[in-house]
């Protein structure tokens, strides 16, 4: 085959997987491609030949190479890569998206790798397009081809972006606008900044860069600063502002690391805190490690009918030379699960969420917690679709439920002192959700659909000596219980829930109603 | 007799917190608006535990006392002696609130001595006494860029430029060496400055004494021109003993005056409120908030009908499962 003159191209539009499997589909773009390119131009005596006879010698080479592609190895290594197209960008960046094409040995894992490298360098976003060509190698080699990288860098480096979305560090789903700057040296960076906006007037004002290939580092790199500031005055009786800078190690596809670094203020401009918030009230470094494993299978993350999914989060703070620096522990984790039943696209989803909280150091068990790192529940979305620990509990309010205080007396209030929500050092929440298609067929076009749920959670503290008075069968017995239905809109920002909740069981302080009311969860 | 008994036993069943910056330089508190509190509570007889804040160096609510939910805040009322005398609790200057001699003396210590004192911790010296009294818990790049803010604020507020350093420092130290002599002859032999028994005045000015004795370097100039004050450096050392060290009020020491608005024992917190700080904003009545909360909702609904439109009008040409497949990620 090597001794033939056919050429093979792979050639893909912008924006579109490359796949290397199926002969139809080879098929089809060989046979397009033979009809656009002509290597020279036809000398005239061959013309008589008539043109249908001319394809029909070309289909039946191309049916005998698949045909011997299918049965048996074809054995083609790569000679040459040459990388055309690009004024800015290294060839250092191109070339090492190309590596497993060095590697391969047989026409087909070349194909395979072809497509992927090219999927890869889309995901650069650095090219309007990118188009890899197998050239015949040099006659004196056999069994060769030539690598030929096309690309088109991107016109406009700048790129303007929009959307809602969940921001574990501010514990909520953000609005965020970015402006990223492509390429800025030539290395595949992406340079953003941003501005996110979300409930409990959290704001965030961050910097980022993106490096894809950094020496050594087979993963890229992100590091972002950001200010970030958050009131929780209403529920707390405290703000948060918070001066961070994150560098992500490690990002793949189950696993993820990274560390922060943070100077973070908390205070009470209205000086009604309780006496907990009081003591937590300054200033506090904190440096930590932040590792976190998902494995998400299930089929939708907005309306999940079959899979599983678990992720489980560490991190450790405290990794300063400075042992002022804030010290704790925390780990969660999250199942979940979803069983189709096959009638009216109807799910079972079910879930569990827990978490764990606990500083270290010298005097650790007379210790308080850090206030914003311990876990609240309570708020206006969906346990479905939240992957972000216990967090979410049907019917209660935002930081609606857990060990609470007195605020400071004020004797205008006749309503007497408001309290302030403290959350807890170990939390647990879990849920069951049937969600159905619905009758109306409009509707069902729309993936519109109803869903009954029940859920329940806990909170509870373990710091300053009370994992003393902690027994297992108390926390049990001390779980609120919530059911409800409703119907749900799912959207493309976010997932829109119209429900009804009941709560079987809450207590005295906490802030759950039974009733009507809208829920928003953005995507995860 | 029998009234200021009930309100003795009463006042101690109130378990007084009194939270202030970290101790230092052999000082229960060694901040400069901490120890004053705590002196003047120690002449009061009133029985408080400590507690400590070391995250909050920049906070003008330390000092603060509190009780159940009752908190009084250094930044309120003009300070947490003047709340505790409004709140009852312990009233030492009710018979010199209108002498002039002493509210001009006060008005000395907290101005001339108070300025002095902040200028020598923060500007005059190299700051070491201000970082070992402010930011001992403070990791080290907050404390810092904190240190140096409140140098920048204390300049500030001192009118100090570049331009009038030598003259302002001239200024605050002349300043500083009159009060000092003024008060030496003020003092006397006396244990008190004003008829023989304490007041608020006498809680600052031996407050700031002790500091400018203890916390502050050798070469410090408030500190020689205060050395030369021998009587000064006797009340100081005395009154050290009987306060901090000893921990029990000696004899000399007369019971304390209640306060002044009724005899009639007090109730319990109804009477302690305070008002939370007010901010510039005004306060909003039930109807605002609830007109708000309407209106909010309604920007809400709005906002999300246009989103349900714009998305059901793509619902045809998108699929509906918008979720990205197993893509080629980095380690397939």
């Amino acid at each position: 085959m090597a001794n033939s003159d056919e050429e093979k191209q792979s050639q893909t539009p912008p924006n579109s997987e490359t796949t290397a499997e199926g002969d139809r589909e080879e098929n089809d773009v060989v046979e397009e491609d033979e009809n656009e390119d002509e290597e020279e131009p036809e000398p005239p005596h061959k013309q008589h030949k008539s043109r249908e006879s001319q394809l029909s010698e070309h289909r039946s080479r191309m049916e005998n190479l698949f045909r011997r592609m299918q049965r048996e190895r074809v054995n083609l290594r790569v000679h040459d890569l040459i990388i055309k197209g690009n004024t800015k960008t290294k060839d250092s960046i191109i070339e090492a998206e190309l590596e497993a094409l060095k590697n391969a040995s047989t026409m087909q894992e070349l194909l395979d790798a072809a497509g992927r490298a090219n999927a890869r360098l889309q995901q650069l976003e650095i090219f309007d397009s990118v188009k890899i060509t197998l050239d015949k190698g040099p006659p004196e080699l056999p069994d060769t081809a030539n690598v030929i990288v096309e690309v088109v860098e991107t016109s406009s480096p700048f790129t303007a972006e929009c959307g809602a979305y969940s921001k574990p560090a501010a514990r909520s789903w953000t609005a965020e606008g970015t402006l990223k700057y492509k390429n800025w040296f030539g290395y595949g960076d992406l340079w953003d900044g941003s501005v996110a906006y979300g409930p409990n007037q959290t704001s965030e004002v961050s910097a980022g860069v993106f490096l894809p290939r950094v020496k050594g580092l087979s993963t890229p790199v992100l590091a972002r600063a950001s200010l970030l500031s958050q009131d929780w005055q209403e529920f707390s009786s405290y703000k948060e502002r918070s001066l961070g800078f994150s560098l992500n190690l490690l990002s793949t596809k189950y696993h993820d690391l990274a560390y922060n670094l943070g100077w973070r203020t908390l205070t009470d401009p209205s000086q009604m805190s309780s006496r907990a918030v009081r003591r937590q009230l300054g200033h506090s470094l904190l440096s930590s490690l932040k590792y976190t494993f998902k494995i998400d299978r299930r089929d939708s993350s907005m309306r999940p009918t079959k899979g599983h999914a678990f992720v489980s989060t560490t991190q450790i703070g405290g990794l300063a030379p400075d042992h002022r620096s804030l010290r704790f522990l925390r780990q969660e984790f999250d199942l979940r699960y979803a069983i189709p039943f096959g009638f009216y696209r109807a799910a079972l989803n079910f879930g569990i969420s827990g978490g764990v909280l606990f500083p270290w150091g010298q005097g650790f068990l007379n210790k308080p917690s850090p206030l914003p790192e311990r876990f609240f529940l309570g708020g206006d979305f969906s346990p479905v679709c939240s992957l972000a620990g216990p967090t979410a509990m049907y019917g209660f309010k935002t930081r609606g439920l857990g060990p609470s205080e007195p605020r400071r007396q004020n004797r205008e209030n006749s309503d007497g002192p408001g309290r302030d929500y403290l959350g807890g050092d170990l939390a647990v929440t879990a849920f069951a959700d049937l969600s159905f298609d619905l009758p109306v067929k409009w509707l069902r076009e729309l993936g519109v659909h109803g869903h009954v749920f029940a859920g329940a959670g806990n909170l509870s503290k373990l710091t300053e000596n009370e994992f003393r008075n902690f027994s297992p069968q108390k926390f049990l017995e001390s779980f609120r219980i919530s059911v409800g239905g409703g119907v749900v809109v799912p959207t493309k920002i976010f997932r829109l829930e119209a429900n009804y909740y009941y709560l079987l069981k809450q207590h005295e302080h906490d802030r759950g109603k039974t009733g009507f009311r809208f829920s928003f969860s953005p995507r995860f | 007799m029998e009234e200021m008994n009930t309100e003795n036993n009463w006042r101690e069943e109130q378990n007084f917190t009194l939270v202030v910056r970290k101790p230092c330089f052999g000082l229960p508190t060694a901040c400069p608006s901490c120890l004053p509190l705590y002196l003047y509570l120690k002449f009061a007889q009133l029985h408080f535990h400590l507690d400590f804040s070391s995250i909050y160096p920049d906070s003008d609510q330390i000092p603060y006392i509190e009780s159940g939910d009752y908190v009084a805040y250094n930044n309120e009322n003009g300070g947490v002696i003047e709340s505790l005398k409004k709140d009852g609790i312990a009233d030492l200057d009710a018979e010199f609130k209108s002498v002039p001699e002493w509210i001009s003396t006060k008005a000395m210590v907290s101005t001339w001595l108070g300025d002095a004192i902040m200028y020598e911790l923060w500007v005059g010296s190299d700051g070491s006494s201000a970082k070992m009294i402010y930011y001992p818990d403070l990791p080290w790049p907050i404390g810092k860029v904190l240190f140096w803010k409140q140098c920048q604020t204390v300049m500030l507020q001192l009118g100090i430029t570049k331009d009038n350093a030598e003259q302002k420092q001239e200024e605050i130290y002349n300043r500083a060496k009159i009060a000092y002599e003024a008060l030496s002859n003020r003092l006397g032999e006396q244990d008190f400055l004003f008829e023989n028994r304490p007041s608020s005045v006498d809680a600052i000015f031996l407050a700031h004494v002790l500091l400018i004795l203890q916390a502050l370097p050798e070469t410090s100039v408030l500190r020689n021109a205060l050395l030369e004050h021998g009587n000064l450096v006797k009340y100081a050392e005395k009154h050290k003993m009987e306060q901090i060290e000893a921990g029990s009020s000696s004899s000399s020491v007369p019971q304390f005056q209640s306060g002044p608005s009724s005899s009639a024992p007090r109730k319990g917190p109804s009477n302690w409120s305070s008002k939370p700080k007010s901010k510039s904003k005004r306060e909003k009545t039930k109807e605002e908030k609830t007109l708000r909360k309407r209106a909010k909702y309604f920007v809400a609904a709005q906002l999300v009908s246009v989103l349900l439109f714009l998305t059901f009008m793509n619902r045809s040409d998108d699929e509906v499962e918008l979720d990205d497949d197993d893509g080629y990620g980095y380690d397939d």
